[in-house]
């Protein structure tokens, strides 16, 4: 009887609770998705004025140009000496109806053409001399100041004093287009060049070459040695002062900031040990270094997940330490130690700083041709052209980024892919 | 093989062989364990016949899997432990300094409360004792080995035509008599067993008893056991331990049917544990 009569009031009391309770409950999930709303926002600000900037960089205007290989301006003994410029300039001015004589007009009319005209010509020349009296006909991207008026970056309100462009040039440039001179096409260029300092011939294949070529010296230093470092720390290693001072160190180093490392590789690395500066080698190498503290934590992390049963059933069978360790427990901890790997790699192939301190920061032409020769890589490349004054710089700075972005979304998405592709559950 | 499976539990010979004079296979004396500080096991003395099963009982943390793990010394993989005093099988000294206790474990096989087959397929969770051991040197005596091993385990007939699928994928049942196979594999002497049924549903433990009944004859069998009805049931000789001692040994009728003890009786008959 007495439970009877107290039941009512006990259930009204929770019942106010329950209200209260729901309540925070609605307002701590509100909390949440704005949390996430405004994260989302940042982002999508990012990747969306990255994209607006870099987009336009991977197409690009190219012109045609035939020009006839006159004898008498190529001397056979030393073709390269001729001024092949000039002479396309000329057939491009003979469209617009300029006098080969107007050497004021063909100047400005050079700055419209890429350079690269002139060293096809030369090349087409060098490989075969018979081609000279002939006419040929060229293909190559246009000047860059040209190539941005055409993208609509350059305009003709602005004054003429403050543009890179003048009015005639504008003009002509309209009229090229209008008869098909100048076409837009996809930029395979900016994957099949090395950088340089023309920027309509500057490309991310050096760059491209420089990060695969560190990341391979990166990978091939830090998983080996913190896969075996974990593995000893964590299943072999008598637990004491010793290892629990070792740990702490490993958890420091990972907080150690990224230019501490490219100090320490250019001191060790270069100056005492004398490896090559800006190479990739020592690039991956100190990359390494910042690595291995996340390789080692993430595979001692996936070794302890392990379960200790399985150990056991090794050992149980007189499998000796070696044998259960790396017969049974690395395998399984495999997929987890790649998940660590790539993703410690990703944050290596980003980073900046320590490269800038061992000389990569200079201006590398072409592609690097092996571990110890300069090369640029992603980040720095895309350091080196935010510095550059150009405005076609800036669309290819953005370009770089977004490629960066792309080689890093697809490592995460092998992590993941890993992570569930081999998942397991006990 | 094959007519070793088809027998039925015998319950009848468990009170003839209790009379059988049997030769000791281990014998321990003074055996003291601690763990860091903590002492588990106490002054334990005691003789496990061979060809025969006996059975650890006693209230849970009285130091049963201790003593059970001293016996392949599987307490040397524990950080901290320590055991004290001596244990021999057939008179070797298993503390000896020459003795590696790889050879031990390979001479006696393990199988624990939680089946813990490794995520590989069935044929290869029992190939690999043997061949970790270089018991086989063939694909063909391997193939030998594992279906002998999976026969006397009494899962051949349920796994022969899946042996590549994974062993994690069987039954709780299934998965233990693999694990037994795979200690079988091995050609071991003894087979301890740590509660080996108590994941287990009762038609897969009635399925484990017959065949620890049926290993006996060819192997030593410790069976660590919550259930005293499966101590009477499987076991020939019992062990009742009590706080890290060893209150009672002896032949399982007597102890369930006239113990010594008073603290044997009490826990038998349900008064604590
Ligand atoms: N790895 C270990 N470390 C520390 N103490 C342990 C460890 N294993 C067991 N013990 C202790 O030893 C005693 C006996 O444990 P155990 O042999 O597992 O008992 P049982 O198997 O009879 O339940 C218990 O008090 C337990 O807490
Ligand atoms: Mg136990």
């Amino acid at each position: 009887m007495t439970d009877a009569r107290q039941a009512p009031s006990s259930r009204a009391l929770i019942e106010r609770s329950l209200k209260r309770r729901n309540a925070a409950e609605r307002r701590f999930r509100l909390y949440g998705v704005l949390a996430i709303c405004v994260a989302l926002g940042f982002l999508a600000l990012l990747l969306g004025r990255i994209i607006q900037q870099g987009h336009s960089a991977f197409v690009a205007h190219e012109m045609s140009v035939s020009v006839p290989l006159d004898p008498s301006r190529i001397d056979r003994s030393y073709p390269a000496g001729a001024n092949y410029d000039l002479m396309a300039a000329e057939q491009v001015g003979a469209l617009l109806g300029i006098s080969p004589t107007d050497e004021a007009a063909l100047t400005e009319v050079r700055e419209i053409l890429s350079p690269d005209v002139g060293l096809q010509l030369g090349e087409q020349v060098r490989d075969d001399p018979a081609l000279i009296g002939q006419t040929i006909t060229i293909h190559a991207p246009l000047g860059d100041d040209a190539d941005q008026y055409l993208k609509g970056e350059i305009n003709r309100e602005t004054l003429e004093a403050q543009r890179v462009l003048t009015d005639r040039q504008l003009d002509w440039i309209d009229r090229l287009e209008a008869r098909g001179v100048i076409s837009s096409a996809l930029n395979t260029g900016l994957f099949t060049r090395g950088d340089s300092t023309q920027a309509e011939l500057a490309g991310l294949l050096g760059a491209i070459v420089g990060s695969a070529l560190m990341l391979l010296v990166t990978a091939a230093v830090a998983l080996p040695i913190g896969l075996l470092a974990a593995v000893w720390l964590e299943e072999f290693a008598p637990k004491g002062r010793l290892t629990d001072f070792i740990e702490v160190n490993i958890n420091n180093l990972a907080a150690v900031p990224s230019i501490v490392y490219g100090l320490l590789g250019l001191a060790v690395f270069i100056n005492t040990l004398g490896l090559p500066r800006a190479s990739p080698l020592v690039g991956g190498l100190v990359l390494a270094l910042m690595a291995l503290p996340t390789v080692i934590i993430a595979t001692r992390s996936s070794l302890r997940a392990v379960p200790p049963s399985i150990r056991e059933a090794a050992l149980a069978l007189g499998a000796s330490k070696t044998q259960a360790v790396f017969g049974h427990v690395v395998p399984l901890a495999m997929p987890g130690v790649m998940t660590g790997a790539i993703i410690a790699l990703a944050h290596a192939l980003g980073e900046t700083a320590p490269l800038l301190m061992i000389g990569m920061i200079s201006f590398v032409p072409g592609v690097a041709e092996g571990f110890t020769s300069a090369a640029s890589t992603l980040p720095t490349q895309i350091f080196i052209w935010e510095n550059a004054a150009e405005r076609a710089f800036h669309e290819r700075t953005a370009a770089a980024i977004i490629v960066l972005l792309a080689f890093m979304i697809l490592m995460n998405a092998a992590a993941i892919f890993l992570r569930r592709r081999f998942e397991r559950r006990w | 093989m094959t007519d070793n499976l088809s027998h039925a539990p015998a319950p009848a010979v468990t009170a003839a062989s209790s009379g059988r004079a049997q030769n000791v296979k281990i014998r321990a004396r003074g055996v003291n364990v601690f763990y860091g500080a903590k002492q588990a096991l106490f002054d334990v003395d005691m003789d496990i016949p061979d060809r025969t099963v006996t059975a650890f009982i006693g209230p849970s943390g009285c130091g049963k899997s201790t003593f059970l793990r001293c016996m392949n010394r599987m307490n040397d993989t524990i950080v901290g432990a320590r055991v004290e005093g001596a244990i021999t099988m057939d008179g070797e000294d298993l503390y000896a300094k020459g003795l590696d206790p790889v050879l031990l474990r390979a001479r006696v096989g393990m199988v624990f409360q939680k089946p813990n087959p490794f995520p590989k397929s069935i044929y290869e969770n029992v190939a690999y004792g043997p061949r970790i051991h270089g018991l086989a040197r063939t694909k063909a005596e391997m193939d030998h080995v594992v279906e002998t091993a999976l026969k006397k385990a009494g899962l051949w007939d349920e796994v022969a035509d899946r042996l590549s699928h994974p062993g994690t994928g069987l039954s709780g049942g299934q998965q233990q008599r693999l694990v037994i196979a795979r200690a079988i594999a091995v050609r071991p002497e003894v087979i301890l067993m740590d509660e080996p049924c108590s994941a287990l549903d009762p038609i897969a433990t009635a399925r484990i008893e017959e065949l620890i009944d049926e290993l006996r004859r060819d192997y030593c069998i410790v069976i660590v056991t919550h259930s005293m009805a499966q101590a009477a049931r499987v076991s020939q000789k019992t062990a009742f331990f009590h706080m890290g001692r060893v209150v009672e040994v002896g032949d399982t009728e007597t102890i369930f049917t006239n113990p010594r003890d008073t603290r044997t009786s009490d826990y038998i008959t349900g008064r604590f544990g």
